[in-house]
């Protein structure tokens, strides 16, 4: 629908200047979010970073096996379900309901997957003593503080991503919602995959042995 | 319900080809991790691929390329401000460094 077809359709023949971006608010909502969130995320990394740099006994517990392994793992997951993220959104936009809510499932099953790999890895390194003000290893206490504080929020946005694509899965195949939510839904889902992008070798990769 | 046209994005082709970029990417990641590199040489590498990969992310997943410019110049910009200025507190952070030396 162009945009004066769009100003029209809006009701009573009223014009209505059409969006200066092009695309409808949830879009434009779901991007200014992206936006606020990333800066949190920023904000926490540079923390993160900060404390790291001002502690000159800062460790670096993680070894290849069983952790960085594990978080290459993670990380092709949630690559691999923004993929998926992106054959559900064009399946929704082609009218192939029933691929999309297929994709959407596969989406949010890599998403559990992802959780549960994440959930693991810290219950072993509570396990092992470590907790957000404790360090087994001697050091700096405030590695727990950080690692769990940063992956527990980034963990919180793939659960809540999970809820999401399984809300919204739903509802598209009910005829609820359309294409444009299920990409509204992506662009979120690739928001958290994207965050990872850095917290896995900020976080990771940055404290290995 | 009033929908916008969508943009035209790309096909599951160029999707696949930078999801494939993408771990190749953190396999390359991983791989300088364990090069021996200095702390300081290792973090600009892994914040510089970080950065290659979100903006292939944000531009081809999210379609920020297919979307018009004025959505990325009103975003981006302001994001990037944004890091900047929190770099003012790395001298704090040496500061700290230097009280506990």
């Amino acid at each position: 629908m162009s945009e004066s077809e769009m100003s029209l359709a809006l009701g009573h023949g009223a014009l209505v200047e059409g969006s200066p971006f092009g695309i409808d608010s949830k879009k434009l909502v779901m991007w200014l979010f992206i936006v606020a969130d990333a800066a949190t995320f920023g904000a926490l990394l540079f923390g993160y970073g900060y404390l790291r740099v001002g502690s000159p006994n800062w460790i670096r517990p993680f070894g290849f096996i069983p952790t960085i392994l594990n978080g290459m793992v993670m990380t092709a997951v949630l690559l691999t379900s923004s993929l998926t993220m992106l054959a559900a959104v064009s399946a929704a936009q082609t009218g192939r309901r029933a691929a999309a809510v297929r994709w959407l499932g596969a989406t949010a099953l890599l998403g559990m997957v992802f959780a549960a790999l994440h959930l693991r890895e810290w219950f072993n390194l509570f396990a092992d003593g470590w907790s957000p003000s404790t360090n087994p290893m001697g050091g700096s206490v405030l590695f727990g503080g950080t690692f769990f504080g940063i992956t527990g929020l980034h963990l919180l946005h793939v659960l809540c991503g999970v809820i999401a694509l399984l809300v919204v899965a739903l509802a598209f195949r009910r005829g609820r919602l359309d294409a444009s939510h299920v990409e509204t839904t992506g662009l979120y889902w690739h928001f958290v995959d994207l965050v990872w992008m850095f917290v896995f070798p900020l976080v990771y990769l940055m404290n290995a042995r | 319900m009033v929908e916008m046209e969508s943009a035209p994005a790309a096909g599951m082709r160029v999707y696949v080809a930078v999801w494939a970029g993408l771990l190749l990417i953190v396999g390359v990641e991983v791989a300088l991790t364990y090069a021996h590199l200095p702390t300081s040489t290792l973090l600009y590498a892994l914040l510089a691929l970080a950065l290659t990969e979100a903006g292939l992310g944000v531009m081809y997943f999210m379609h920020l390329k297919y979307e018009r410019r004025a959505l990325f110049w009103s975003l981006i910009p302001a994001l990037i401000f944004v890091f900047i200025m929190m770099n003012q507190f790395w001298s704090d952070a040496y500061r700290l460094r230097s009280l506990h030396q």
